[in-house]
């Protein structure tokens, strides 16, 4: 559900700018927000909100990585593999959280609790290998400290310890 | 063309040969001019570059980094263009290997094989075997993304065309690209379809076979079709088209460029639409009702009955008991030969049409006949659009895009109506009034500048008296409107006396809406005390119905105007009194269906004799006493005048149906029938005969509609005589 | 070492807050703008400077300035905060660590350049970044350092910080445009330069957030004394993101012109190659740059000596390979960060790098054929140049440097389905390090 409150902020973004279209992305940002993923009632809403076809706003929201299409997990893991981070062993990070977290990368816990992406260079690249939680950032990680961040994670998820 | 234009052109060379095009002339279209093709996929014309697709490549001289995309550079003085060097064509090749990399190798089972560049830009410039030997991306083959318009997203080259026609040119964004880079695909809002009636246009200018339309899927191959440069009879835009046939059949219409009218579109209604053409139940004999029932005879037996039954009724209650109701969708030589029929034959003035109501033969105000004053072009110069009771999109659709396209040169778009229209969302202004009322919204705007005195406004005191009459009327309208509602209607009405140029048009049924009588007169008048007539970009009118509404007018189809709209001193019953007087005891119709527009659908009883020409048995044609099969508009040769007073040519592109005769042969045998020697061998003579006796048509020759007709007005046409 | 200039108090505790900033000196080069300076003398003051773009291309910003377009338009600044170059991350150690420092240049260029309304547009990603920028341009509203008549002046200036959403190719100016008024981020046709018909059809101004950080320090010390550091043609200094196989990786802020060798090398720097192995290759500038072997390794980083030597010193992002790397498996890396990060506008860009990448694959996984060499090479060859923009030329640059220089690799790939460096790592039977060799199978 996109909140009223929700699509006043997007109304107002639309004033704020010198054209209304340019509040698309920042509208995007907030539908998100409120839903977890851009669903077909987020870009609804954000089209209505800056008097855009459906159809336009989605073919933004789909040229963006941020924008997820598919509900993502309460954590969600973003690991850089690019160059710098690869050069720093960032694929055996990425086998290790894909073993103690049980899936794939692109994929999401069944309990709803991680998802673990892979992404492009997060501009962490002198402080290799790199992730991020919810967009903060974790660095120059090793297996110790990519376990000791996970165990803190189910910490704050309530999450009992993983056998 | 005169010396100093010549001037002003940019010399070039091209592959060695030298070419002259305006400035700002892109080079892909001056090597089109000079007759050399360059590949390309997504350019095209019609849409600003986008220089994405790298087919177009050329190699000019001092540019930095060859090759160069021809269709994003344009021409500079002295410039020298190779289109065929060694790097231009290894560049192109290596394109068409990217293009190829993923799409599929199912030609033979595709709509668009014959007619797809890019099988024929392969064969011309492509790599002569794959070098990509990975798997081919795989989609879902074709999914509707509307009722009308399936896509092949395997085959899609990803060119934007038809994304940017929905953005740019159609602006209803129902097609968008999704994703990006390499995932990238053509698609619709999650659970809605590309519900424009302006799809059908993608699916002519995909490259591809990507976009297909689901009526022509698999119907024929385009080797086997026969083109026909011919003119849309759905509306009275007229629509420049190409009719492609295939053994008797229509198959479908493809747009054919005329800036001054379609601008290279057409409607989905005009590129489907045109199933009665092929229809099993078209009329293939005469009718004659014996016993009660519709029978068939021959030419000769009804074109005698007719004969014989229309001088019976004639002797017993005179000329006047016979009336003819014309058509609006038939040529303008078969409206001409229809009143003269009528009138020089059978002595009878009861001619007529179903059209709108306007006052008298002529406006008022400034004596000029009922249409449009500008131009279709005219709309896109326009800095304001006003449109009361009309709604292009549904009734004449391409006038729409021409509105989008001023709309994107800076045009305020204003509506007045009182259901919502497809433009209501791009409008600077929707009014929405109630129902029947949009002429009152007129009446608001002219009080506001009699109002003004600061402006010295012509015809004013013309029109303060009409206005002073109705007084009462427009204050009780101003309380339905409400303040708000009547201040920004008085706005508009102030913004019009500024406005660089404002066109305003109206529907021209509208006017038959109750409270909407005095529309057209009174938007004349808007136009005229604003200053919006006889200005480039300005202009006022009514927009009509069908393909040959206005010429039906100009043809004389009036009970009130011989052809070219002179003036009759007794005038004949109009269309309503046909239907409605018991005098009448005769009826003609030619193309017409009159009984829809009767409450009951019955035409009068006291009605003894009635002939109708026509395609199908439709309604009126069910009562008739003898129906004489008629030509629809792909089967025969004609001119008709579209709403911007275009004359244009439709020519035949089918076969006759066998049995069936154009609407002008079965005049010309009736009226031998009934003793008078027509000796009209073809449409052009009929059409010799209208240039002589017709201002707006002085002149004219059948050669001279040519394949994109004239736009003749009276003015134009008096001096050339 | 030499004074800081971009990186100066970047370590005082609080200087992301307007007081510590105001106490250490900050805004006064505003006010000293403000105060001293018409707006042509701020643009004649920075071409004296010789500050150069730090976004890629290193244009020359005061030149830069000087060709807005003279029309009655809105004219907007962009200050490119979209920070994606694989390889690059300083401007995001600036937005979160010093955002005042970006604010105050953004208010100086805008009021140089005759500039209302700018933009800090913020890649989507880098979250503590945007709301570190966002709360400092709160904090100079509240000031009075932004908004109506700024300082007391008749200058006013409104700021909007638009934060991205995940795609490399905004950080290219005119996709970056296009991103802003709310479209995909396809980039533009050129001409027009966005310094005539830029953002919502005005002159624009775009430029990195480290070119206008830099800005605040040449208003307080001067044109020419910045122009003292650096070269002749490469003046002043710029931060350099060291990372990869090295020692100490990090961002350090040195004069242009100083030698790759010292920065990868010097102990206040790089401190050598992780492991202390051999060098293979460097990538001076960003992943978008040409590879460079290990001779080239005295190099001064400078904008034309780099060129000189076969590369570029785009965004400032120095990768470190060294010899425990296959460079099969690296160029794969890169390669797919092109092929997702294509617009998917043009035609060779959006298949190109996708069927490069399908080769690197299978040459990587032992699948490839000899032939795919010269097939790659090809392929590069159609790519280059052809692009609409310059990502596709870019996703090239690391496939034909790398085969020129690395050959014998990517044959023996296809020779014998696995890779050189593991093979010789184990013939040569040398101990396990605590860092794996990465790019093995
Ligand atoms: C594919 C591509 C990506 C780019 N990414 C960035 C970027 O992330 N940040 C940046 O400042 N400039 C980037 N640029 C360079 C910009 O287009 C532009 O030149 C720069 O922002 C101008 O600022 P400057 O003159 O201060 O360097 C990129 C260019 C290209 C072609
Ligand atoms: S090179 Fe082409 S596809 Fe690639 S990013 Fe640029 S425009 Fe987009
Ligand atoms: S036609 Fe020129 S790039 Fe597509």
């Amino acid at each position: 559900m996109i909140s009223e409150q929700a699509k006043q902020r997007m109304r107002e973004l639309a004033s704020r700018y010198p054209m209304a279209r340019s509040a698309v992305m920042p509208s995007l940002h907030i539908a998100q927000q409120e839903e977890g993923y851009i669903t077909p009632e987020g870009l609804r809403a954000v089209a209505e909100a800056i008097n855009l076809t459906v159809a336009d706003v989605e073919s933004v929201a789909t040229f963006y990585t941020m924008y997820y299409q598919k509900p993502q997990g309460k954590k969600i893991i973003n690991v850089c593999t690019s160059i710098s981070c690869y050069l720093r062993n960032c694929d055996s990070l990425v086998s290790h959280l894909e073993k103690r977290l049980g899936i794939k990368r692109g994929e999401t816990t069944a309990d709803g609790n991680y998802t673990l992406n892979t992404v492009e260079c997060i501009a962490s690249c002198s402080s290799a290998p790199a992730l991020q939680v919810n967009g903060e950032f974790y660095e120059n990680l090793t297996q110790e400290s990519a376990d000791a961040l996970i165990d803190q994670l189910d910490r704050e998820l309530g999450v009992e310890k993983r056998v | 063309m005169s010396e100093e234009k010549k001037e002003e052109l940019v010399h070039l060379t091209i592959d060695g040969m030298p070419v002259e095009v305006p400035p700002g002339t892109l080079v892909w279209a001056a090597a089109k001019q000079a007759g050399i093709e360059i590949p390309i996929y997504c350019y095209h014309e019609k849409m600003p570059p986008l220089g994405a697709c790298r087919m177009c490549f050329v190699e000019i001289e001092k540019m930095p980094k060859p090759p160069q995309t021809s269709c994003t550079t344009p021409v500079a003085e002295g410039m020298v263009v190779h289109t065929k060097t060694e790097k231009v064509l290894k560049a192109r090749k290596g394109t068409l290997e990217f293009l190829l990399l993923n799409h599929p190798l199912d030609c033979p089972i595709c709509d668009k094989a014959g007619e797809c560049d890019l099988q024929d830009f392969t064969l011309r410039h492509g790599p002569g075997n794959t070098r990509f030997d990975l798997h081919k991306r795989h989609y879902e083959k074709p999914i509707p993304v509307s009722n009308d318009v399936m896509l092949d997203r395997e085959r899609c080259i990803l060119c934007q065309r038809c994304t940017r026609f929905s953005s740019e040119i159609s602006m209803d964004n129902g097609l968008v690209m999704i994703s990006r880079g390499y995932k990238m695909e053509v698609g619709t809002a999650p659970g809605e379809a590309f519900d424009s009636v302006f799809s059908g246009n993608t699916t002519e200018i995909c490259p591809v076979g990507a976009l297909t339309a689901s009526t022509y899927r698999f119907k024929a191959r385009p080797w086997e079709l026969k083109h026909t440069a011919s003119v849309c009879n759905n509306c009275s835009v007229g629509c420049n088209a190409r009719v492609d046939t295939r053994v008797d059949r229509v198959v479908r219409l493809m747009s054919r460029n005329n800036d001054a009218v379609d601008d290279g579109w057409l409607c989905n209604r005009g590129r489907w639409e045109f199933d009665y053409v092929n229809s099993p139940q078209r009329l293939r004999t005469p009718l004659i009702r014996r016993n009660g029932q519709l029978t068939r005879a021959s030419w000769d037996e009804a074109l005698t009955h007719i004969a014989t039954r229309l001088k019976e009724i004639k002797n017993q209650h005179g000329a006047q008991a016979i009336a003819g109701i014309g058509s609006t969708r038939t040529t303008n030589e078969e409206a001409y030969l229809f009143q003269k029929l009528l009138r020089q034959v059978l002595g009878s003035n009861n001619v007529d049409h179903h059209h709108g109501a306007f006052p008298g033969v002529r406006d008022q105000l400034t004596g000029k006949p009922w249409m449009m004053t500008n131009s279709i072009v005219d709309i896109e110069r326009a800095s304001h659009i006003v449109l009361i009771a009309s709604d292009p999109y549904q009734r004449q659709p391409i006038l729409n895009l021409r509105m989008k396209k001023a709309l994107s040169k800076g045009a305020q778009i204003y509506i007045v109506n009182s259901a919502e229209t497809e433009l209501d969302r791009l409008a600077t202004l929707k009014l929405q009034v109630p129902s029947g009322s949009e002429g009152m919204a007129v009446k608001v705007m002219l009080k506001q500048l009699l109002q003004n005195a600061s402006a010295e406004l012509p015809a004013a005191e013309d029109v303060r008296t009409h206005i002073q009459r109705e007084e009462q009327a427009i204050r009780a309208a101003e309380d339905t409107f409400g303040a708000q509602m009547t201040t920004r209607l008085q706005s508009l009405a102030d913004a019009l006396l500024t406005a660089k140029g404002a066109v305003i048009l109206y529907d021209e049924m509208a006017t038959l809406t109750t409270g909407n009588q005095d529309l057209a007169a009174d938007a004349q008048a808007l136009a005229v005390l604003t200053g919006n007539i006889n200005k480039p970009g300005a202009g006022v009118g009514p927009l009509f119905e069908d393909a040959n509404s206005l010429g039906a007018r100009d043809m004389g189809l009036l009970p009130d105007a011989f052809p070219g709209y002179q003036a009759i001193d007794k005038a004949g019953l109009a269309y309503d009194e046909i239907l409605g007087n018991a005098q009448v005891k005769a009826l003609l119709v030619m193309g017409a269906n009159p009984a829809r527009h009767i409450a009951d659908g019955k035409l009068p009883g006291s009605l003894e004799f009635v002939v109708v020409q026509e395609l199908l048995l439709t309604e009126t044609a069910q009562q008739a006493d003898v129906v004489l099969p008629a030509l629809s508009f792909a089967e025969k040769d004609g001119s008709m005048t579209n709403v911007d007073h275009h004359v244009q040519a439709i020519r035949r592109a089918l076969r006759p149906l066998p049995g069936a005769k154009a609407d002008w042969e079965i005049l010309v045998a009736l009226a031998q029938y009934l003793g008078e020697t027509w000796t009209y061998a073809s449409p052009r003579d009929i059409l010799l005969e209208i240039a002589e006796q017709n201002p707006f048509y002085a002149g004219l020759t059948w050669e001279d509609l040519g394949k994109q007709g004239v736009r003749s007005l009276e003015e134009q046409e008096a001096a050339r005589v | 070492m030499p004074e800081m200039i971009i990186t100066k108090n970047l370590d005082v505790p609080g200087i992301d807050k307007l007081d510590v900033y105001r106490q250490n000196g900050g805004y006064e080069a505003l006010a000293k703008a403000l105060r001293e300076y018409q707006p042509d003398d701020i643009i004649e003051l920075i071409k004296t400077s010789g500050l150069r773009g730090r976004g890629g291309a290193g244009f020359p910003t005061g030149m830069k300035w000087s060709f807005l377009a003279k029309n009655d338009k809105p004219r907007y600044l962009c200050c490119n905060a979209d920070e994606s170059e694989p390889g690059t991350c300083k401007d995001r150690v600036l937005m979160e660590q010093i955002p005042h420092r970006l604010v105050e240049g953004v208010i100086i260029t805008s009021y140089a350049c005759k500039v209302h309304t700018a933009f800090i547009y913020v890649r989507g990603e880098l979250a503590k970044a945007g709301r570190e920028v966002e709360r400092a341009v709160d904090e100079a509203y509240a000031a009075g350092l932004l908004g109506k008549n700024i300082l007391g002046s008749d200058f006013s200036l409104d700021v909007i910080v638009h934060r991205g959403a995940g795609a490399y190719i905004c950080g290219e100016e005119s996709a970056l445009m296009e991103s802003l008024e709310g479209r995909r981020g396809y980039p533009r046709l050129k001409p027009p330069f966005p310094a005539v018909v830029g953002l919502y059809g005005g002159p624009t101004v775009i430029n990195n957030c480290e070119t206008l950080a830099t800005v605040p320090a040449i208003i307080a010390g001067g044109g020419d004394w910045y122009a003292s550091f650096g070269t002749e043609k490469s003046k002043g200094t710029r931060i350099f993101c060291l990372s990869g196989q090295v020692k100490k990786p990090g961002n350090y802020e040195l004069p242009l012109g100083v030698p790759l060798s010292t920065l990868i090398y010097d102990e206040q720097y790089g401190g050598g190659i992780l492991d202390d192995r051999k060098l293979k290759a460097i990538i001076p500038g960003g992943s978008s740059t040409f590879i460079l072997s290990p001779d080239k390794v005295d190099t001064p980083l400078d904008y034309e000596s780099i060129a000189a030597a076969g590369s570029m010193l785009g965004s400032g992002g120095v990768i470190v390979i060294s010899d425990a790397t296959c460079i099969v498996g690296a160029i794969l890396r890169m390669t797919e960060f092109y092929r997702d990060e294509s617009c998917g506008k043009c035609t060779p860009c959006r298949e190109g790098t996708f069927w490069m990448t399908e080769i690197l694959e299978r040459l990587e996984h032992g699948h490839g054929h000899l032939k795919d060499v010269d097939l790659l090479m090809d392929i590069c060859d159609n790519l280059a140049g052809k692009s609409f923009c310059p990502l596709g030329d870019a996703a090239t640059s690391s496939i034909t440097s790398g085969i020129r220089q690395f050959r014998e690799e990517f044959e023996y790939h296809a020779r014998y389905g696995c890779c050189m460096v593991s093979s010789n790592e184990k013939k040569q039977q040398q101990p396990t390090t605590a860092s794996e060799p990465v790019g093995t199978h």
